[in-house]
């Protein structure tokens, strides 16, 4: 039906509806024209805000410059080598796969949990949709200095509550390894509401029937959760996977203003050691070129989802 | 069938949704700044561009209009208001410039927004910049020589406390004029000592103090309460207090020269010392030093003059200051803080209306007013000396204690304050050493090389500029 409107409208399908659109066909502008004049606004935004940085990111990382000289000193593969034998460099690459894993892993798998408790018909449970949803709307800088003063090791809510059971507190933020645990339980914290919600609706999507085919096959809950509700969340696992794992490759505010990428880079990740290379330190070209490893293992991680996605999950 | 097409329908309604919420975010994100960079001059703000774009001589100098000049400031708290109060005086004690003040964050995010501004050709007219951050716009011939304008003037740059005055000159040009020019202090809680039952006063040495430790280490329920002593992260410049107590030891960062000493003998018992203070479980490692000492978790800490003020008005206790304690080298103590610059590529007029503003705010005058509102020290010799001063510090022996120390300090290493990034690379290292308590021998040999490799870069850029 489209190709029979293409044909007779020679090539636009939406002129055939008016004549008034019609005046308006190839003759004046041509196929390409229109298609420019249609696509071309949204093509010039991403060319100037994202393919362009994208290209001159690469040349930039090609450089030695401190975003001060005029002069761009052209190094070739010097940033990457260096990168390649920077332990620092190597430390921020296992951060940001201990923060990714920590962060997707915690906000997919508590995010589900959350929306199997509250689908059922418990009293209050809207309230407590909106409760869990509520940090997603909050801007991270804020809770972050919310949490500094929860975490704080001598009067802060959290210490008060371990002190009920008698533990002492760690030094939360000071400390070379329970920093990433706060770092990440704050990122939790702030992001589940998210994988909550799109879970919910998955939820609420599956379709009654095939519980019931389900109970009629004497399948008992865990059964019936194992190969009804998993594989039906399938998709939105899929897109929940790749969504938090591409935000959580992008966490800035709550690092920098937790706890500055400290104590000594334990809570640097990748996106955060592009901003202190480019912005404290002034190396753009050590920037750019962590830059593009980032760009490239996303990349790589995203087409591993896809692909992993489209052999297990079924659509339907 | 149908249903199967709904589903993928809706599941690319969530990613275009996720999509959208993604930009929300940023754009939230993005505005949330705004208000931020222009701080508290958001009444009278203006675009940066404006003098330098449009400020033509002949614009400039036509009817006797007020000459409007940017200026970036990094304080906020007590030390933003005393700012603010300067600029404010500045504006209505004449009419000829019209000072438009915009806070810009940290001094390091003053900084970067500085490099942003100059690539992008937005720059402010006069910029506060601090110890590590004035050379490296030196170097690239960012900011202006000022010494015709002092002529200009008549104001004798004599009058300006020596050691202050002359880090800010190269090659006999003054580029970096003091204004909040600090030392590190010794800060004691007096409630703290006279439960301990020591002498009101501070340690003379380290060796003192260890020895006063178990007094004034608190210890509940096997958590330490109260420790006797904090050392700042990286970020709150460790480096710049660490720099008193390895000259204390003997040692030293860098030559002026860049020959990095930090790995020598000397430097690394600095560094076992600094460790020996956490392992040995009477200092602790602090993200806010100021809090913890006002709410009483550490007892005693190094910080700057310039918290003074803040925490004689927050401190729920009497505080105390002494002179640093000295080392088995003995004294050591190093200056900072930041001062003012005039960006070059301004026209003549926007240049001078600028200096009027920066030899107004480093004026006998205005420097009494700052300093007795901060603790920050006084940069005129005639503010030091005059009556109201002796007055004032009659009064508040807190802030006598800064000024004697003055004398006895010495300006930094090129290591911290010249390389790029060196404050932080030292400060990084100094974090390795207290808080994940690894060999001082291993992490400044490491740190020694880092700063080599660094310092190349500023080596063939100032043989070109002072060549």
């Amino acid at each position: 039906m489209v190709q029979s409107q293409r044909e007779t409208a020679s090539g636009w399908a939406l002129a055939t509806s008016t004549g008034r659109w019609r005046a308006l066909r190839w003759p004046v502008l041509g196929d390409w024209g229109l298609f420019l004049l249609l696509a071309g606004p949204n093509l010039i935004l991403f060319a100037a805000f994202t393919y362009w940085p994208l290209i001159y990111n690469v040349y930039l990382s090609l450089t030695s410059w401190d975003m001060i000289a005029p002069v761009k000193a052209f190094v070739g593969l010097a940033n990457y080598r260096y990168l390649a034998s920077d332990p620092e460099f190597r430390r921020v690459a296992l951060n940001t796969v201990v923060f990714t894993l920590g962060t997707v892993g915690g906000t997919t798998i508590l995010g589900l949990l959350l929306a199997l408790l509250l689908n059922w018909p418990l009293r209050g449970r809207t309230w407590a949709r909106g409760v869990i949803f509520a940090p997603v709307l909050l801007s991270g800088a804020a809770i972050s200095v919310f949490w500094i003063n929860m975490l704080n090791s001598r009067f802060g809510l959290l210490a008060e509550l371990l002190g009920w059971f008698s533990l002492s507190s760690p030094n939360w933020l000071n400390h070379p390894i329970w920093a990433m645990v706060a770092v990440i339980m704050v990122y939790i914290w702030k992001n589940v509401g998210f994988s909550m919600v799109i879970y919910l609706a998955g939820l609420q999507a599956i379709p009654a029937e095939l519980y019931e085919a389900a109970r009629v096959d004497g399948a008992g809950h865990l059964e019936t959760f194992r190969w009804v509700t998993l594989p039906q969340l399938g998709p939105v696992t899929l897109f929940l996977l790749v969504v938090s794992m591409i935000s959580s490759f992008q966490a800035f505010d709550i690092i920098k203003v937790m706890t500055d990428g400290g104590p000594v880079n334990a809570t640097t990740t990748l996106l955060f050691y592009i901003y202190e290379q480019g912005f404290v330190a002034f190396n753009a070209g050590r920037a750019a070129a962590a830059s593009v490893v980032l760009f490239l293992a996303m990349l790589v991680v995203t087409v591993i989802q896809l692909r992993l996605g489209e052999r297990r999950v079924h659509y339907g | 069938m149908a249903r199967s097409l709904s589903r993928r329908a809706f599941l690319s309604g969530l990613v275009a949704w996720a999509g959208t919420a993604a930009l929300l975010s940023s754009c939230s994100s993005g505005k949330s700044e705004i208000p931020r960079n222009q701080g508290p001059a958001s009444g009278t703000r203006s675009s940066p561009t404006l003098p330098a774009t449009t400020g033509t001589p002949a614009v400039v100098s036509s009817t006797g209009s007020r000459v409007r000049v940017v200026y970036w400031g990094s304080f906020s708290g007590d030390l933003g208001k005393a700012e603010q109060a300067v600029v404010q005086r500045f504006n209505e004690s004449q009419d000829d410039v019209e000072l438009v003040y915009q806070y810009q964050g940290s001094y390091e995010e003053t900084a970067q927004k500085l490099a942003q501004a100059v690539a992008a050709r937005q720059t402010p007219d006069v910029v506060l910049l601090s110890d590590v951050w004035w050379f490296k716009f030196y170097l690239n011939g960012v900011i202006a020589p000022l010494d015709d304008f002092f002529q200009a003037r008549q104001i004798d740059l004599a009058d300006y406390v020596d050691p202050l005055i002359n880090e800010g000159i190269r090659k006999g040009s003054v580029y970096w004029v003091p204004f909040a020019r600090s030392t590190p202090l010794f800060y004691y809680n007096k409630e703290a000592w006279s439960e301990a039952g020591l002498p009101d006063r501070g340690p003379r040495t380290w060796d003192e103090f260890r020895q006063w430790v178990p007094e004034l280490v608190r210890s509940d329920g096997g958590t330490t309460s109260r420790y006797a002593f904090a050392h700042p992260n990286a970020a709150s410049y460790v480096a710049w207090l660490f720099q008193g107590v390895i000259w204390q030891f003997g040692g030293r960062y860098s030559d002026p020269d860049f020959t990095i000493r930090l790995a020598e003998p000397a430097g690394v018992q600095a560094g076992q010392f600094y460790r020996s203070t956490v392992a040995d479980g009477w200092a602790v490692a602090s993200q806010d030093l100021n809090a913890d000492f006002v709410n009483g978790l550490t007892a005693a800490m190094m910080a700057s003059t310039a918290s003074l003020g803040g925490l004689s008005r927050s401190a729920p206790f009497e505080v105390g200051t002494a002179f640093l304690p000295e080392g088995p080298a003995g004294f050591g103590c190093c200056t900072g803080g930041s001062g003012l610059a005039i960006l070059a590529d301004k026209p003549r007029e926007i240049q001078e209306a600028a200096f009027d503003y920066l030899a107004f705010a480093t004026s006998t005058e205005t420097t009494i007013f700052w300093s007795q509102s901060t603790g920050y020290m006084p940069v005129r010799k005639s503010a030091v000396e005059s009556e109201e001063m002796k007055r004032f510090y009659e009064k508040n022996p807190n802030f006598r204690t800064a000024v004697e120390q003055l004398p006895k300090t010495r300006p930094q290493d090129a290591a911290r304050v010249f390389i790029p990034n060196g404050d932080q690379i030292i400060g990084k290292g100094l974090e390795r050493v207290t808080i994940n308590q690894e060999e001082p021998q291993v992490v400044f040999a490491e740190v020694a090389q880092t700063l080599e490799d660094e310092a190349q870069p500023v080596l063939t850029q100032l043989a070109q500029r002072e060549r």
